[in-house]
C-alpha cells in the first residue's frame, strides 16, 4: 500500500500541476486576446497608446475609445463566450448529450420572442435586450414545469417540452415580425447575434448576473460528474437529482440569458468550447467549468476582434464569425483521431 | 454499536399505468447476512431492490433501516448506509475510473471538500476500494474503454467507495463469463464473511445461488412466493411451479452446498 501511495501521491501532484499550469496559460491566452482587441479597431493604436490609455482614464481621446468602446465591448465579447460556454457545458452535462447547447430547451426561441414582442409593442424603447433576458428564462421555465410532472426521465421530457416550445415560439415570432414589417430588420440583425453599443451598466447587470449563476454552480461540479452516470447512480450515492437538475437548469438559463442579453443569439460557442476543453482537459466538471469560462471568453474576444475589423468586408455580425471558425474547426476535430489535443 | 437490520414491512407497490404490482412483501434482513432476491422474469426483484434503494417509494407498508424509516433519512445519510450497484452503466462521456470511484465518496462529502480538493481521508477510501477490486491498475483508464468483467469490478469499487454497511446489487454477475462471475462472487462472499456486510442482491442463476447466500426470497408475480434458508428453499417442489421448470437438487460436490439443475 506504500509503494501505491508514492505513486499515486506523485500522480496527483503531477496532475495537480499540469491543471494549474494549462489554467495559467489559459489566463494568459485570455489577456492576451485583450490585448490584440484593444490594439485593433477602426482606428490601430499601438499597445504603449493602450497602455497609456488604460492607466489614465482621464487622458484624452485614446482613453475614451479605450475606456467607454473597446474596453466594454471586449468586457462584454468575454462575458457572452464565457456565459455559453459554461452554459453548453452544464446542459450537455444535463442532459447527458454531447449535442445540447445553451439553447437546447428553448431558450433563444423564447428570447426570440421576447425581443419581438419588444419591438412590435413598445418600439424605440431599448427593450430589446431585457425582454429577451426574460423570455429565454421564461421558455426554459415553462419546458421544466412541463417536464416536472413526469417522473419517469424527465430531462428527456425536457428535452422535447422544449423543442416543441421552440417550434410554437417561433411561430408566434414569424407571425409577429411579418404582421409589422418595420421591426423585420431590427429583429433580424439581432438574432444573427452582435454585440453593440455597449455599455458599462450592460455589463455590469450581466456580469453580476453571471457571478451569482456561478456561486450556484460551484458547489455541484462534482454532483455533475455523478449525474454523468446516470440518475439511479447518482440518486445511489446521495445526489438529490431533481434537486440538483433544478439547480442546474437554473444556473445555465441566467448563465445564457444574461448572454443574450448582451449580445442576442450567437450560436455554436456554447456547443464546441465544451468539447474542445474536454479533450483537453477529460470531461470531470472542476475542470471542465473554468477552463470553458476561459476559453469561450477568449474565442468570443479573438471573433469580436476579428469580426470588427476584417478587412475586406467591414464589419460583419459576430454570430457569422463564429460559425465559419467554429463550424470548419469542429468538423476537423470530429475528423482527427483521438487525443487530447488542440490541433 | 449501531444495528443495521433491514425490516421490510407489508410493503406494496405499483408503477404508474402499469399493472406490474409489489404486494404484501414482508422480511427481515439481518446484518452480515447474504440475500438472493430469485424469480422469474418481471416477478419484481428488480422493483424490490429499487424501494430498499429509496429509488422508488412504496405505496403501502414501510422499509426500515436501522432505527428508521427508510424515508426519514436524508440523501446523505441514506447514502451512508446503503449502497447501489447498477447492473449496467454507460456514460455520456469518457469518465476515468478513477472519477467514477470518487463518486462513491460523494455523499460524504461536506461543503468545502465539494469546492476544493477533497481530505485525504476521501482519497483514502477510494485507493483502497480501488485495491480491494484489484481496479488500481485501471484508475486512469477510460470506464467506457473497459471489458464486462473489468467495468463490473469498478462498479463494486465505487460502492465499496461508499462505506455502507448494506450492498444492493443488481445482477451482479448477468453477462460475465464463468471466470469474472466466479472471482465477483468470491470478492463479494469475502465482504460479507470478513466484514460483515450485509448483501441484498437481484440474482438469477439458480446453479451458483445456493453456493453463496445465506437466504433467498424467491418472488413470482410481485408477491414472495418462499423464503428462508438457501440450502432451504432450493429444495422446495414449489420452484418448478415458479419457474415453470422441472429442477434436479444436487450437492455440490466439494463445497457441501446444493446446486439446481434444470432437467
Amino acid at each position: 500500500m506504500t509503494g501505491l501511495d508514492a505513486k499515486h501521491r506523485q500522480v496527483g501532484i503531477y496532475l495537480r500541476t499540469r491543471t494549474t499550469l494549462v489554467f495559467l496559460l489559459l489566463v494568459a491566452l485570455l489577456l492576451a486576446a485583450f490585448a490584440i482587441g484593444l490594439v485593433h479597431g477602426s482606428t490601430k493604436m499601438a499597445l504603449s497608446t493602450v497602455w497609456h490609455a488604460m492607466l489614465h482614464p482621464a487622458g484624452g481621446i485614446s482613453s475614451v475609445i479605450v475606456w467607454q468602446i473597446r474596453f466594454p465591448r471586449l468586457v462584454a465579447a468575454a462575458l457572452v463566450g464565457a456565459g455559453l460556454a459554461v452554459s453548453g457545458a452544464v446542459m450537455q452535462a444535463l442532459l447527458q448529450n454531447p449535442l445540447a447547447d445553451p439553447y437546447v430547451v428553448g431558450a433563444s426561441s423564447g428570447a426570440g420572442l421576447g425581443a419581438v414582442v419588444a419591438e412590435t409593442f413598445v418600439p424605440g424603447m431599448a427593450l430589446v435586450a431585457p425582454a429577451a433576458f426574460l423570455g429565454a428564462l421564461a421558455a426554459v421555465f415553462l419546458a421544466w414545469m412541463l417536464a416536472r410532472a413526469r417522473s419517469r426521465s424527465p430531462m428527456l421530457t425536457l428535452l422535447l417540452a422544449g423543442y416543441a416550445l421552440s417550434v410554437l415560439f417561433s411561430a408566434i415570432s414569424t407571425y409577429l415580425m411579418l404582421q409589422n414589417q418595420r421591426s423585420l430588420t431590427t429583429i433580424f440583425a439581432w438574432e444573427l447575434g452582435g454585440i453593440h453599443g455597449i455599455t458599462w451598466s450592460a455589463v455590469g447587470v450581466a456580469a453580476c448576473i453571471m457571478a451569482a449563476s456561478a456561486l450556484m454552480l460551484i458547489p455541484y461540479l462534482k454532483t455533475m460528474n455523478a449525474l454523468l452516470l446516470g440518475d439511479d447512480v447518482a440518486h445511489g450515492v446521495g445526489v438529490a437529482v431533481r434537486r440538483s437538475q433544478f439547480v442546474l437548469l437554473l444556473s445555465a438559463s441566467l448563465f445564457t440569458a444574461a448572454a443574450v442579453y448582451l449580445s442576442g443569439l450567437i450560436g455554436f460557442v456554447g456547443l464546441v468550447i465544451p468539447h474542445l476543453v474536454r479533450r483537453l482537459s477529460g470531461p470531470e466538471h472542476e475542470r471542465v467549468i473554468p477552463f470553458s469560462f476561459l476559453v469561450g471568453a477568449t474565442f468570443m474576444v479573438l471573433a469580436d476582434t476579428v469580426a470588427e475589423r476584417l478587412p475586406p468586408l467591414g464589419t460583419v455580425p459576430i454570430g457569422l464569425i463564429t460559425a465559419f471558425i467554429g463550424g470548419p474547426y469542429f468538423l476537423y476535430v470530429l475528423a482527427r483521431p483521438g487525443g487530447r489535443r488542440f490541433f | 454499536m449501531t444495528s443495521y437490520h433491514v425490516s421490510i414491512d407489508r410493503v406494496g407497490f405499483h408503477w404508474p399505468g402499469s399493472s406490474e404490482t409489489l404486494q404484501e412483501i414482508s422480511g427481515e434482513i439481518t446484518e452480515g447476512t447474504w440475500l438472493a432476491l430469485i424469480g422469474p422474469n418481471g416477478a419484481g426483484k428488480t422493483t424490490l431492490l429499487r424501494l430498499m434503494a429509496g429509488l422508488e417509494i412504496p405505496s403501502l407498508g414501510r422499509i426500515h433501516v436501522g432505527q428508521r424509516a427508510l424515508r426519514e433519512y436524508s440523501h446523505q445519510q441514506r447514502a451512508g448506509l446503503l449502497a447501489l450497484m447498477p447492473q449496467a452503466m454507460r456514460p455520456a462521456f469518457e469518465l476515468e475510473v478513477r472519477t467514477v470511484v470518487e463518486m462513491g465518496q460523494l455523499g460524504q462529502l461536506g461543503f468545502w471538500d465539494r469546492i476544493g480538493r477533497p481530505r485525504a481521508s476521501h482519497r483514502e477510501a477510494v485507493d483502497e476500494a480501488l485495491v480491494a477490486t484489484d481496479t488500481y491498475a485501471l484508475a486512469k483508464r477510460k470506464f467506457t474503454d473497459l471489458s464486462g468483467g473489468e467495468a463490473r469490478r469498478v462498479l463494486l469499487a465505487m460502492v465499496l467507495a461508499q462505506q455502507t454497511p448494506i450492498l444492493l446489487l443488481d445482477e451482479p454477475i448477468a453477462y460475465l463469463d464463468p471466470g469474472h462471475a466466479k472471482d465477483l462472487l468470491e470478492r463479494i462472499e469475502r465482504l460479507v464473511r470478513e466484514q460483515r456486510k450485509t448483501v441484498i442482491m437481484a440474482y438469477h442463476d439458480l446453479t451458483t445461488v445456493g453456493l453463496y447466500c445465506d437466504q433467498i426470497w424467491a418472488l413470482e408475480q410481485g408477491r414472495i412466493r418462499l423464503q428462508g434458508a438457501a440450502a432451504e428453499v432450493l429444495c422446495q417442489p414449489e420452484l418448478k411451479a415458479l419457474f415453470g421448470l422441472d429442477f434436479l437438487t444436487l450437492t455440490h460436490p466439494t463445497r457441501k452446498r446444493p446446486v439446481l439443475l434444470w432437467s
